[in-house]
């Protein structure tokens, strides 16, 4: 029997998994990989303490920092929480792997996956220039129009690798206004490639074996326009990773996990959330680890209580 | 020993972690870095129809991505 199962190993589920196995709290963490969403940035320039780290660096460090506690705290990686089942007052945790936990208490650190358009298009044309990591693939679109769906971080992000490869750059929002930081918006908008085309919604990605446009609507005028591109990239924010969970607590509209603000804890006795599957009004890698500590504390205090009564 | 490509870019995460995943594991591989080697880029296309990285290929099955669990399989790790 764990007093604690953590579910991910992204930044949060990292955070709490140190301080767990420093309070001595019998804790599982579980993980299909380390390092969280971050691991695709090229340089991540706001992890506090360092001014410039790789995705993949700052997602080596954390599994190191993590492991150097192993005699603390066991670690079942490349495996995947499948199922929550209530049992008494704890649940019985099941991995894809075909392992399970028993569990008194549960921390919900599962993070976020990329929000799809679900256009048509977008499935068939998946990885055929339809792509997701500027970062891994810009080089492949050298001399090719490209478009960059998003006006937000990523989005921003996205256009800017791209700026060093392709001829000419469309960036599709679908505000009026940019949303990303100021600093990255104004690199942006002196970026001679680069076509910003705002109130715009994406409606089918064209091609037959590899992207040859889209058709986007314009959403004032209602006018509708295709432009030939050569690729897609898709930076439209995420979705909270909460389906496993989410006959146990609440979630609100969007389907991340509703968390007290000054616990974490969730609607169900026994279940806190953090990080970017939660209902955080800010999804950020320091902000997750901090409120994954948050949790693991009050989680600490709960127990501590339990055992005592 | 089976034939292991991989083609890859420089800045690609899921390559560097698939080289990782090879180096660890004892296996012989073949780079092919598409962002400059416009044949070797074709010929990933061309044969797996995709145009992002990284593909791997083994003795002729090409696997798109880094999916550890389909690779340890293929290579019997």
């Amino acid at each position: 029997m764990y007093d604690l199962v953590i579910i991910g190993g992204g930044p949060a589920g990292v955070g709490a998994g140190v301080y767990a196995a420093r309070k001595k709290i019998k804790t599982v963490l579980i993980a299909d990989s380390f390092g969280g969403q971050s691991i695709v940035s090229n340089d991540v320039q706001n992890w506090i303490g360092m001014k410039s780290v790789t995705g993949l660096e700052l997602a080596k460090m954390l599994e190191e920092h993590l492991r150097s506690y192993q005699s603390g705290l066991d670690i079942w990686d490349n495996d995947l929480v499948v199922k929550i089942e209530k049992a008494g007052n704890g649940f019985i945790v099941s991995t894809k792997n075909g392992k399970t936990a028993e569990t008194k208490t549960i921390l919900v650190c599962s993070g976020g996956s990329r929000r799809r358009l679900g256009v048509p298009g977008e499935d068939k044309l998946d990885g055929k220039g339809v792509a997701w990591c500027a970062t891994c693939d810009a080089p492949l679109f050298g001399g090719k129009t490209v478009a960059v769906v998003g006006g937000g971080n990523s989005g921003l992000e996205s256009a800017i690798d791209l700026n060093s490869y392709a001829d000419k750059l469309y960036l599709l929002h679908r505000g009026d206004k940019l949303k990303g930081d100021l600093i990255t918006q104004e690199k942006i908008l002196a970026m001679s490639k680069i076509t910003v085309i705002y109130n715009a919604v994406v409606q089918e990605i064209l091609g037959d074996k590899l992207v040859t446009g889209l058709r986007y609507k314009d959403i004032i005028t209602g006018e509708e326009r295709t432009l030939e591109v050569g690729g897609v990239f898709i930076e439209v924010g995420n979705v909270p990773n909460s389906a496993f969970i989410k006959d146990l607590v609440k979630t609100n509209d969007f389907g991340e996990i509703i968390a007290d603000a000054r616990t974490q804890q969730s609607s169900a006795a026994g279940i806190w959330a953090a990080g970017d599957v939660s209902d955080v009004k800010y999804k950020q890698n320091n902000i997750s680890v901090g409120d994954a500590i948050l949790a693991v504390l009050n989680i600490f205090d709960y127990l501590h209580r339990q055992n005592n009564s | 020993m089976k034939t292991v490509k991989i083609y890859t870019t420089p800045t690609c995460v899921y390559c560097k972690m698939a080289k990782e995943f090879f180096n660890k594991n004892g296996i012989q591989y073949e780079e092919h870095n598409v962002a400059e080697d416009l044949k070797a880029r074709q010929d990933m296309i061309d044969r797996s129809h995709q145009l992002g990285v990284p593909v791997i290929d083994v003795d002729g099955e090409i696997f798109v991505g880094f999916d550890r669990p389909a690779l340890s399989k293929a290579l019997g790790i």
